[in-house]
């Protein structure tokens, strides 16, 4: 693209990024005021642009039966999970950039069906499975159930990033006498190392969001995060400031992650759909 | 899938890495789905009672109104939602494309809602649009406009949770689309422009049909992943007013985990899977062969 001078037409451009930009941000910052509001003024009208936040529904949701446990249970899914999905999908990624695996074109529709298809497919057999081998409501349950999307994901990711690798550095290494594990892991995985991060980053991101599954194969002991704020509904009336500073604690850890890792974000949500 | 590993030739060692995966992909998909196609067959509510029923639960189903109601609703929200996605994001990433400075920025803000997670996107928009204590009904109010009901009312929930999921989304059609945009070549837009094309003729006669593989594999995920729409509408509306916005996995959910039709709502994702499936196949034949989807 050329550069362009302040013309009207860019004018009119900037003017539609920055509405986009505020619709785009605007509800979740609303979440953040709701939820730092004193009660009486929490629903105002007309609301007060200014005023001293208060963080007392910070304090008193971690005081919440089983939400601290609910986000510790979210960290332990979330490592687990993503250390699983990269130990599997990191040699299928390989293979497949590497070899003419027979049945690779099967293996690529197989991994595209298990992403695609409708969770309760899966998790309503894996309910009753799960009751029988007491996986119910266990992190090691939604760590399992949770590879259903993160191998798929992973492979496509991390396939791209090793095949930016240049193939005769892979190949000199066969020659020096290297095993495939070992080019794998000597030659190839320190110059994907980035690569892998960002797959991390974004698998993690993933599981740490998603709730179908979490909802239906979890109670009390293995509940996430995710799940805890859905909780704050209650029976009788909805704590609505509880739960907005619920959901923003449950938003911040992975605006901080999409933070860090954006360029990789991009890269990540556009790989392979851009060629 | 185990060929894979039988199969191998001498030369062919790529087979054995993907033994995990082909486990592990095994274990959390292959088999469940079997159990279902399996348990669909009986009449199995967590009783003791087991009996074989054969294909009467796929015939009954093809009968049932509130199973026919959440397919077409199912099938409405998608159409919706993805529509409006596919404009919004294509707008989008046509008119950030232009941007000069500030560009990467506006790109890194407008990717922050695909960040936030289904449930937690409920809670801010049933804040937001609460009749009673919402923004938006302030909003209307201060502008001399009625109070809409959103999400409450009949008219409007569908609307309304549509565009929640376009909120939600649209970043996600914005940014591949802006990436297809960019990886475009600019010898045809240069030629075009020398020969006079106007910006109108240019979009529809270079840059729709040059991105089209692009637009397709972005219309392929969307519309996949609005069909198994769940979080945001359980999260919102719980499938009502009445069942007016009940998803089909909205539905599986209360037939399995509140009403325990164990085998009802087994038969009824296998159906649904096949729908989804079959989506998805005539979107890979529009594909360019070959193409990698991700």
């Amino acid at each position: 693209m050329r550069r362009r001078r302040l013309t009207p037409a860019s004018m009119v451009a900037y003017a539609i990024a920055a509405i986009a930009t505020l619709l785009s941000l605007f509800p979740l910052y609303w979440l953040f005021v709701i939820s730092t509001k004193v009660p009486r003024d929490a629903f105002k009208s007309p609301p007060d642009l200014l005023y001293v936040p208060d963080f007392s529904k910070y304090v008193q949701i971690w005081k919440t039966a089983g939400f601290a446990d609910a986000y510790i249970s979210s960290i332990l899914v979330v490592l687990l999970g993503v250390a699983v999905a990269l130990v599997v999908a990191t040699p299928a990624a390989y293979a497949l950039v590497r070899f003419r695996v027979r049945g690779g074109k099967w293996f690529r529709l197989w991994l595209l069906l298990a992403y695609t298809t409708p969770e309760f497919l899966f998790v309503i057999p894996m309910y009753v499975l799960y009751q029988q081998f007491g996986l119910y409501d266990t992190v090691i349950g939604l760590v399992i159930v949770y590879q259903v999307f993160a191998i798929p994901f992973a492979v496509w990711l991390i396939q791209a990033f090793l095949g930016e690798v240049p193939r005769e550095l892979g190949d000199s290494a066969r020659v020096d006498g290297a095993t495939e594990l070992q080019t794998l892991l000597r030659v190839y995985l320190p110059l994907a190392a980035p690569g892998l991060a960002a797959t991390a980053i974004l698998v993690g991101v993933n599981m740490w969001n998603e709730v179908t599954i979490a909802l239906s194969l979890t109670f009390d002991q293995a509940r996430t995060v995710q799940v805890a704020v859905a909780g704050f509904r209650g029976y009788a009336a909805i704590r609505w400031q509880e739960m907005a500073a619920a959901a923003v604690t449950a938003v911040v850890p992975m605006i901080v992650f999409a933070g860090i890792a954006q360029r990789y974000i991009v890269r990540g949500l556009t790989f392979g759909a851009v060629k | 899938m185990t060929l894979l590993a039988r199969r191998r030739r001498g030369r062919d060692r790529g087979g054995r890495f993907l033994v995990p995966a082909v486990i592990l992909l095994g274990l959390t998909s292959v088999y469940p789905t079997l159990y279902s196609l399996y348990m669909s067959l009986y009449d199995w509510n967590w009783g003791h009672r087991l009996n074989f029923v054969g294909l009467r639960n796929y015939l009954d189903l093809l009968t049932d109104t509130r199973f026919l109601g959440a397919m077409w609703n199912t099938i409405v929200f998608t159409a919706g939602a993805v529509s409006v996605e596919l404009v919004l994001g294509l707008g989008t990433a046509l008119v950030v494309g232009r941007l000069g400075l500030g560009r990467g920025l506006v790109r890194t803000l407008l990717l922050v809602p695909l960040m936030v997670g289904g449930m937690i996107v409920s809670v801010i928009w049933k804040v937001m649009l609460d009749p009673t204590l919402g923004v938006i009904g302030l909003v209307l109010q201060a502008a001399g406009l009625p109070r809409l009901g959103f999400l409450g009312d009949p008219h409007m929930a569908m609307l309304s949770v549509v565009m929640i999921d376009a909120w939600w989304q649209t970043a996600f059609v914005f940014i591949v689309l802006s990436a297809g945009l960019q990886a475009l070549p600019v010898e045809p837009f240069e030629a075009a422009e020398v020969d006079g094309a106007g910006a109108w003729q240019r979009f529809r006669y270079l840059t729709l049909p040059l991105l089209r593989p692009t637009i397709l594999v972005v219309l392929m995920f969307r519309t996949v992943d609005c069909l198994k729409v769940f979080a945001i509408i359980f999260g919102t509306t719980g499938g009502g007013p009445m069942t007016i916005t009940e998803s089909v996995q909205v539905l599986a959910y209360r037939m399995a985990f509140k009403q325990l039709n164990m085998s009802v709502s087994m038969t009824t994702m296998v159906v649904f899977a096949a729908f989804a499936l079959l989506v998805l196949l005539a979107y890979q034949r529009l594909l360019p062969s070959g193409e990698e989807p991700a």
